[in-house]
This record gives structure tokens, C-alpha cells and sequence, in this order.
């Protein structure tokens, strides 16, 4: 019985995944598409891929883009990783504030959290926009989706485990290294995900805190659309994935993706 | 009810962290907690309370932002009755994706655990793939897969189910599907960070306990992973909420919401206060809803003890 | 904004562009010389030029000019201002992107040695926020007309130093006095446009004149209609014989009730023209003129027409602003935009007609003769243009567009 459950759910994966990247395929078609705008197929060309990387604008954007993600992700993860095991392990005045407090960036509405960001640092600072800016920008509205996915987690951790640790003779730094941090380390890489996809694509708050010389790709494409959105775009997006693709191929045979908590031998024996 | 096996758990006392004389413990706390709650206190909370001041003032002739005046009169024009039906858009889209994500999510998060062994990683970071593409190209693709002679309709019709294009563009159905997709990873990381922290001593003690399947899943594995449920929930209701990308790419006519009124107040409007005001009041709704919804389910998990 | 020679004498005025151009003369140094040794003696060496280089009579390019090019014309260097100040070495644009001929960019680069930086924006609205009081870091952008005395009298766009745009006579004669810019003061006239109605004729097979069209049952769930509540109230205030700028709420009212009836026939609101009609789900569509010739380019035969009840036109505008931090290189790129060989780039790349006067001999003759990009003069002045209306009159409408889209 379990052997079947598994035809059923792996025949589900599959669907789902083929879901997941049936947009992408049409992408990565289309990249290959004659016309220069339109969403029609006029015919196969190379053209777009070397015209993209003669095309210093959208190279510069992309470069933008990628500094910006690197530093809201890394940022964004630690201080809301810390952020989302404190709220799920300690109990302290203005618990539920804070997790509430969690909660507001999520439900801000795009425009509100980038105006209001805009209009910050215009009256306090007099910035127009700028790569820093938008640093800060990002790891706002990341951090609470690394909080609450780490916090899930960190509440699903049994504290006597640390306990053990501690028992053990090791310090309460010791413990939270070498015992806490490996237990939410999945969690914490999830969120790094999230955060990542959700920095690489924005668009609203982006625009409302880029300044000159920090366009990121979203800009750069977004402003296509008035005069026609064209194929150099799909033809980035491909490169994109092609490259994490390879990176992420030659990782997983390296055995990066290897490691992970050993599983009891009582499970083997349930499975 | 719901007899769960819980975890050791239950409810938060101090924990190692804080063990140790008191101030120490104090320290460690705020060690944890200090940078995100100041980083979002002087960059967000900060920044909104500008806004929310705004929002009490309105505009001069030449359309610049005054505060000769402040009043609540912007939020009293934010309780118009036609915002109702495209907040009740915003809504419907929300719950919808919501369940479709968490449906979709769950199953194959737990496959990914269960039968993902050494490549559980891999398959996680292939769910992410997709997304670091541009969101307009992807949003294109499904255009090109749901318009009247798109791929989709040609498939229908080649299999003979239809004889001609049924209208999928710019529909509720598309809308929900683009969303659907958009928020699936926001359902399936959570979802499968919990469910791979099962310990699977307790799966097997519930299946001695429970003789089918099923049950054992609905009582022991469902309830373990709540918290991974409730984090996928939110992740994706709250921001669908405020989506209004989407929709508007997506969809038609009868598929505006509340997000995109505020968007347009703010720019086309040139209406700063009453946009503000408007957003006030959709973030107050929604928080209100979400900390009720999470409450009723956080007294009824523990109260299944 | 046909020509208004009559072939039958010398056009003085086009003379003495070509002149000026010609000899990297500007409009004020002739005007001192004639101040100086008085009109007859100042113009007399310009007509005899004229005259003897078999300037005559006819209609024909001038002997100076390239052959009209089909493509993207070469970008010629802008005649240098008198007493000209060094650029900075820097100039910040803030623009749609694909807005801007590269060669225009590249030529203005290196002609002064100045680096480009643009950034990008995908609504008007968006670029006014960007620009805010006083342009931000921008020192280039492009408002729309309607809005520049708002700005002027904000205090945010620049005056300009008309010392140093001497290509400004290149502008054709309707533009030197715009209502929006008392003799392009503070602005330059950048495009123009048409706003009308677009259909795939393999659809639609007959040829609609009326904007009525788009509230034709026929084609239930293939109608688009912009997202612009400026524009879609104007195209439906107009069809019922009223001004597109009306401040009558009862006239809004009828122009409502007609459009809720007109939803269930929309396939969609959108400003994606392009995507949009291209896609196929939409064979009939309210969109600007210019974009045809970008759908053209997936469905050959795309067709547009201003609606005979009348139709709106726009335009916009280059300027520079008060706190933009290289005024000087600002000045000398406008200067460059308005050079015939530049302008005519720009109008090749994104099809839309400019005021520029002594570019159509670069423009693609196929733009240029295309009535509907490029119509006959007296078709464009009872076209209505969209004004920026008071801040009452604008919520007025803006609560009856959320009405509709609701």
C-alpha cells in the first residue's frame, strides 16, 4: 500500500512540477521568436541572445538587480531568522506585539510600503532613490516572510534537545550553534528563497526607491511595455535559468544538497 | 476533539535560551529579537506613520501634499460602498488562492520529504526556479497558454473536447490560476520546512494507533504540522490580498481589486491622502480578520490536548 | 502637419532654417545682425545664397539634405551653441524604456563627452512621482504637455536658456507657441499623438468609422479599452457630442451610463496596447495611433482610424528641472534631440510623429505618409486635446471610473 501511495503522489509531483514550468518552456520558446514584439510566433532566430549582451542597459540592470537581491537576502535572512526563533522559543513583554508587528508589513499594500519609503527618505534624508535605498527597501519587506516561515519551524523544535546539549556541558552559545541553528537551518534557507524571489521580481517599491544608475531588471523591463516588450527579455530570463540550472547541477553532484539530519533507524523501519 | 499527539511543546515557557541568571537571559532575548524589531520599527514602521500622517491631510490646488487641515474626512470618503465590490474581489481571489495553494502545496511538500531522500534539496530549489524569471514574461507565457488560439485551446480542440475557443483570458479562472501559481512556492516552502521536521516515530506510533491511513494522516500528521499551515496560509492570503499585478494583467473587467483602487488613487488620482487613507483601512481590516482567524485556530489546536 | 508652401516663391522661412543650419548660425545671432545693419542688409546675403544654389521654388527636399533613409537615419552633430559652457560630464535621463534612439544617445555621448545614464519607468504617473519637486536626480524627462504648467508653477521644471538650442527653429511653425508653454519657455515639444480605434481586419471585416464600433455587439469579449479614465471618458464624451474635457457632472453621467453599457462587451482595461492586440484575443481596440505600426508588425494589415465624431490628441515634452544636477549638459541634449537627423531617429524607433518640422525629410516616408500617424493639418485641429482639468472636476470623474471598473 505504501508503494502505491507513492505511484499516485510521485504521478502528482510530476503534474505539478510540469505546472510549475509550463510557463517557463513557452519563455524559453518564445526567446527564439522572429518578432520583434507581439506575443505571436513569426519564426525561429538566434538574433536575441547576442543582441542581449550588447545591450549595456539591460546588462546593468540585471547587475542591479542581482547586487540588490544578494544583500537583502543575506540581510533580510539573518535578522529575521533570529527574529522568528526568538518569537517561537522565548516568551517576553510584547510578545504578541511583535508577532503582530510581523504580520503588517505582508498586508501593506505595495504602493503604501513604497511611497512611504520614498517619502522617508526624501524628508529625512533628501534622497531621491539610490542602490542603498533600495537595500534597505528589500530587506524590508523580507524580513517578515523569513520570520514567520523560520518561526513555523522553530516551533515545531523539541527545546529539550538543547536542553540535552546544555546538560551536556555545552554553553547556551554552544548549544544554539550547534544544536538550534543545524534543527531551523532548512527553515532559514527557505526563507533565503523566498527572499530571493521576492527581491529579484519587485517592482513597486523598487521603482518608487531606485535613483540614477540603480534600475534593476523589473524597471528596465516594465518600461518596455508602452512601446512592446521584446524577446531580448525571454532571452535573459532563459540565461537566468539555464545559469542556476548548471549552477545548481554541478552543486548537487558536488553533494552540497547532501547533507541533512540522518534519519532514526525506527523511521526505516516504519517506511 | 482532534485527538493530536502533540509535541513535548505546548505552550512557549522559557527555554534553554533563556535559562541562566536572569539578565543574561534578558540579553539573549533581545539579542534574538532586537534587529528585526528595530529594523522594521525605523524602516517600516517609521516610514508608514509619514504615510498615516498624510492620510489625515489632504491637497492644494496645485495637487502637492498640505497639512493645513488635518481631519479624518479621507477615511470617512474610504468607507464608500464602491470600493465593496472590489474589496469583495480582493477577497474572494485571496481565500481561493489560498486553499488552491495550500491544496496543491501540501501534497507534494510531503512528497518531497517523504520520498525526496537525497535529492529533497534539489527538489525544493526546483520549485523556486521558475520565479527568478521575469514576472511580466511569465505572466506573458500564461497568456500565450490561455488566449482564444493559445495552447491550451488548440489542445482542446485537437482532443475533439471543443469545438471552439472557450474565453480562459482575462476570467476569474485566469486570474486565480496566475495566482494560484504566483503564491505556490510561498505555500510549498513553509509547508515543506514543517512536514520534514516530523519525527517519524510519531508517524509510525500513529499508524499502530489509527488503522487506516487516512485517519493517521488526518489525526496525527495534520495537526503536527499546523504551524507549517498556518505559516503557508498566511504567507499566501495576506499578500494576495494586496496583489493587484495579477489581476490586472490577467484579468477582465469584472476582476479590479481593492489594491489596484488604492494604486490608482495614489498615481492617477494624484490623491495621496485619500489613497493613504484607503490603505489604512484595508491593512486595518485585514489585520483585524487575520488575528481573529489565528486566534480561533490557535485555541482550537491546544484545545484538542 | 502638412507643409504650408505653395510652391510658387521661396519659402523665406524654410530658407532661412536650412541657411542657419547650414552655416551653424543661431536664430539670435541673425536676429543682432539684423539689429545691427537692419533687416535687408542682414537677409540679403542669405537669399542670394539661397538663390544662387538653386534654392527654387519647388517642394523638393533641399539640395543639402541626404535621401530620405528607411531605416534609422545617421545622426548628424547638433550645430554648437555661440558661447558655449562645458557640459558636465554627466546626464541622468529618466524615460519609458526603448524611448530613445541609441544612435541619438551615442552621438550626444560622444560629441561631448558625456556619460548617459537613463532610468525607467512603465506609467506617466509613476515618472511625475519619480521627478517630484524638483526632478529628483533626473536632469531629463519627458511630462506630458497638459502637465507642465502644474509643474512650472510648482516650481519643478527649468527655464530654458534658448541660447543654447539653436536647433529649436527646427520646430515646424504650429509648435513655437503652445498654449501649455507660452513660446516654449520652461519646454520643448518631444511627440505627438493620436488616440483612436485599432482592429485586426481579418475580424472586423468591414471598415468602422465611428468609435461606436467599440460598443458593437458583434464583437462581444474582443473589445479593449484603455485604462486610462482620461481617455476613455474623453473617446465617450465625445461620441455623445461633448467636450472630451467636460466639467458638466450630468454629461459624466450619461458618458457613465454608456460605458456600463459597454462592459459586458469589454474583453479587458488595458494600457498594453501592444501585448494586448497581439495576442488576438482582442480584434478591436482603443489605443494610440503610433502603436499600429508596432502591431503591424505581427498582423501586417492592423488597421486604425480617428473616429469621424472626433478623437483626442497629445503630446509631450523634454525638459530639464531646477534641482537636476547637470544643467548644462541638459540644455546641450535637448539641443541635440531637436536636430532633424535626431528627431527623425526617434520617430523611426517608436512611431510617433514629432513637432519637428525639418526632420520629415529623415523620417520613414512610410510613417510619414501614413494619414493616420501623420494626418492632414486640418484634421488635427478638431482634434480635442485632454486637458489637466481641476482637482474637483478630476475626482468627479475618478469616482465614476472606479463606478465602472467596480
Amino acid at each position: 500500500m505504501a508503494r502505491e501511495r507513492n505511484r499516485w503522489l510521485s504521478a502528482y509531483a510530476l503534474i505539478v512540477y510540469a505546472f510549475l514550468f509550463a510557463p517557463i518552456v513557452v519563455l524559453i520558446i518564445f526567446s527564439f521568436n522572429k518578432a520583434r514584439r507581439g506575443l505571436v510566433w513569426q519564426g525561429f532566430t538566434l538574433d536575441w541572445y547576442p543582441k542581449l549582451f550588447s545591450n549595456g542597459e539591460l546588462l546593468d540592470a540585471l547587475t542591479v538587480t542581482l547586487e540588490v537581491a544578494l544583500v537583502a537576502v543575506i540581510v533580510s535572512t539573518v535578522i529575521g531568522s533570529l527574529l522568528g526563533l526568538g518569537l517561537a522559543r522565548l516568551t517576553f513583554r510584547g510578545r504578541g506585539a511583535t508577532e503582530t508587528l510581523l504580520l503588517v508589513p505582508m498586508l501593506t499594500p505595495e504602493i503604501v510600503m513604497g511611497l512611504s519609503l520614498l517619502l522617508f527618505f526624501l524628508q529625512l534624508f533628501d534622497a531621491h532613490g539610490s542602490l542603498a535605498q533600495l537595500w534597505i527597501a528589500h530587506i524590508t519587506f523580507c524580513v517578515s516572510y523569513v520570520a514567520v516561515v523560520v518561526r513555523a519551524r522553530a516551533a515545531n523544535m523539541d527545546p529539550r534537545l538543547e536542553e540535552a546539549a546544555r546538560d551536556l556541558g555545552a554553553s547556551a552559545w554552544g548549544a544554539f550553534v550547534h544544536v538550534t541553528l543545524p534543527l531551523i537551518l532548512p527553515a532559514v534557507i527557505a526563507g533565503g528563497l523566498l527572499a530571493f524571489s521576492l527581491s529579484f521580481d519587485d517592482y513597486v517599491v523598487t521603482t518608487f526607491n531606485s535613483g540614477v544608475g540603480s534600475s534593476t531588471l523589473p524597471l528596465y523591463i516594465y518600461g518596455k511595455i508602452k512601446f512592446g516588450v521584446t524577446p531580448e527579455i525571454n532571452a535573459i530570463s532563459t540565461i537566468i535559468v539555464a545559469v542556476t540550472a548548471i549552477a545548481i547541477l554541478i552543486a548537487w553532484r558536488a553533494g552540497a544538497f547532501d547533507s541533512g539530519p540522518r534519519r532514526p533507524v525506527a523511521d526505516e523501519a516504519a517506511t | 476533539m482532534g485527538a493530536a499527539v502533540q509535541p513535548a511543546e505546548a505552550s512557549a515557557a522559557s527555554t534553554p535560551l533563556t535559562d541562566g541568571p536572569g539578565r543574561l537571559a534578558r540579553l539573549r532575548a533581545a539579542a534574538l529579537v532586537l534587529p528585526g524589531v528595530g529594523w522594521l520599527v525605523l524602516f517600516f514602521i517609521v516610514p508608514l506613520l509619514l504615510i498615516f500622517v498624510v492620510s489625515l491631510g489632504s491637497r492644494d490646488a496645485l495637487d502637492r501634499i498640505t497639512l493645513a487641515n488635518p481631519s479624518l474626512d479621507n477615511y470617512a470618503k474610504a468607507f464608500d460602498p464602491v470600493f465593496i465590490p472590489t474589496f469583495l474581489n480582493s477577497i474572494r481571489f485571496a481565500t481561493i488562492t489560498t486553499i488552491l495553494s495550500l491544496a496543491i502545496g501540501y501534497p507534494i511538500a510531503y512528497w518531497i520529504s517523504r520520498y525526496g531522500g537525497r535529492h529533497k534539496v534539489l527538489l525544493i530549489i526546483l520549485v523556486m526556479l521558475p520565479f527568478w524569471t521575469s514576472y511580466l514574461i511569465r505572466t506573458y507565457s500564461w497568456i500565450i497558454l490561455l488566449r482564444d488560439n493559445g495552447v491550451v485551446n488548440s489542445l482542446l480542440q485537437a482532443f475533439g473536447l471543443t469545438s471552439e475557443p472557450i474565453i480562459l483570458m482575462n476570467t476569474d479562472l485566469s486570474v486565480i490560476l496566475g495566482m494560484t501559481y504566483g503564491f505556490l512556492p510561498f505555500a510549498i516552502l513553509p509547508l515543506f520546512v514543517s512536514i520534514d521536521r516530523l519525527d517519524p516515530n510519531l508517524i509510525a506510533a500513529g499508524r499502530d494507533l489509527y488503522a487506516s491511513g487516512r485517519d493517521a494522516f488526518l489525526h496525527v500528521t495534520l495537526p503536527l504540522t499546523m504551524p507549517g499551515i498556518v505559516a503557508a496560509a498566511l504567507l499566501t492570503f495576506i499578500p494576495a490580498l494586496g496583489d493587484f499585478v495579477t489581476p490586472d494583467l490577467l484579468g477582465g473587467p469584472g476582476t479590479t481589486t481593492i489594491a489596484k483602487n488604492i494604486q490608482e488613487l495614489f498615481l492617477a488620482g494624484r490623491d495621496w491622502p485619500y489613497g493613504a487613507a484607503l490603505g489604512f483601512v484595508l491593512m486595518i481590516v485585514t489585520l483585524t480578520g487575520t488575528l481573529v482567524a489565528l486566534r480561533t485556530l490557535r485555541r482550537e489546536v491546544a484545545g484538542g490536548d | 502637419m502638412t507643409d504650408r508652401h505653395d510652391g510658387s516663391s521661396i519659402d523665406l522661412e524654410k530658407e532661412l532654417v536650412r541657411y542657419m543650419v547650414e552655416h551653424r548660425i543661431s536664430r539670435r545671432y541673425l536676429l543682432e545682425r539684423i539689429a545691427l545693419v537692419g533687416g535687408a542688409a542682414a537677409l540679403a546675403p542669405i537669399i542670394a545664397a539661397c538663390t544662387s544654389s538653386g534654392g527654387s521654388a519647388s517642394a523638393a527636399p533641399s539640395s543639402a539634405a541626404p535621401s530620405v533613409a528607411a531605416s534609422v537615419a545617421p545622426p548628424s552633430a547638433s550645430p554648437s551653441p555661440t558661447a558655449q559652457p562645458s557640459p558636465e560630464g554627466a546626464l541622468n535621463i529618466l524615460n519609458w524604456t526603448d524611448y530613445l534612439a541609441d544612435d541619438v544617445i551615442k552621438s550626444f555621448e560622444d560629441q561631448f563627452s558625456v556619460k548617459v545614464t537613463q532610468s525607467f519607468f512603465s506609467t506617466t504617473d509613476e515618472m511625475y512621482q519619480k521627478i517630484g519637486e524638483d526632478g529628483g536626480d533626473y536632469d531629463i524627462s519627458f511630462p506630458i504637455s497638459v502637465d507642465v504648467p502644474n509643474m512650472v508653477e510648482r516650481g519643478v521644471i527649468a527655464k530654458l536658456d534658448k541660447s543654447m538650442l539653436p536647433n529649436i527653429v527646427n520646430l515646424g511653425q504650429e509648435w513655437a507657441n503652445p498654449g501649455y508653454d507660452p513660446g516654449n519657455t520652461y519646454t520643448v515639444p518631444y511627440m505627438w499623438w493620436t488616440t483612436g480605434v485599432g482592429y485586426d481586419p481579418k475580424r472586423v471585416k468591414e471598415e468602422p468609422t465611428s468609435s461606436k464600433a467599440l460598443w458593437d455587439a458583434r464583437w462581444k469579449q474582443h473589445i479593449s479599452m484603455l485604462d486610462d479614465w482620461q481617455e476613455v471618458f474623453g473617446l465617450t464624451l465625445i461620441q455623445q457630442g461633448h467636450s472630451a474635457n467636460s466639467t458638466n457632472t450630468a454629461e459624466m453621467d450619461q458618458a457613465l451610463a454608456l460605458l456600463e453599457q459597454q462592459k459586458p462587451l469589454v474583453r479587458t482595461y488595458s494600457t498594453d496596447t501592444i501585448g494586448t492586440m497581439t495576442s488576438g484575443d482582442v480584434w478591436i481596440g482603443h489605443i494610440w495611433g503610433a502603436d499600429r505600426f508596432a502591431i503591424q508588425e505581427t498582423i501586417p494589415d492592423f488597421a486604425y482610424y480617428i473616429p469621424e465624431e472626433g478623437g483626442v490628441k497629445g503630446s509631450d515634452t523634454v525638459a530639464t528641472f531646477t534641482g537636476s544636477p547637470h544643467p548644462v549638459a541638459a540644455q546641450l541634449f535637448i539641443n541635440h534631440l531637436l536636430d532633424a537627423h535626431n528627431s527623425a531617429a526617434n520617430t523611426n524607433l517608436i512611431y510617433y510623429m514629432g513637432p519637428n518640422a525639418a526632420a520629415k525629410e529623415f523620417i520613414d516616408p512610410a510613417i510619414l505618409s501614413d494619414p493616420t500617424i501623420n494626418p492632414d493639418q486640418e484634421i488635427v485641429d478638431k482634434l480635442e486635446e485632454l486637458l489637466r482639468l481641476d482637482q474637483s472636476v478630476r475626482d468627479e470623474y475618478l469616482s465614476r471610473w472606479q463606478q465602472l471598473r467596480g
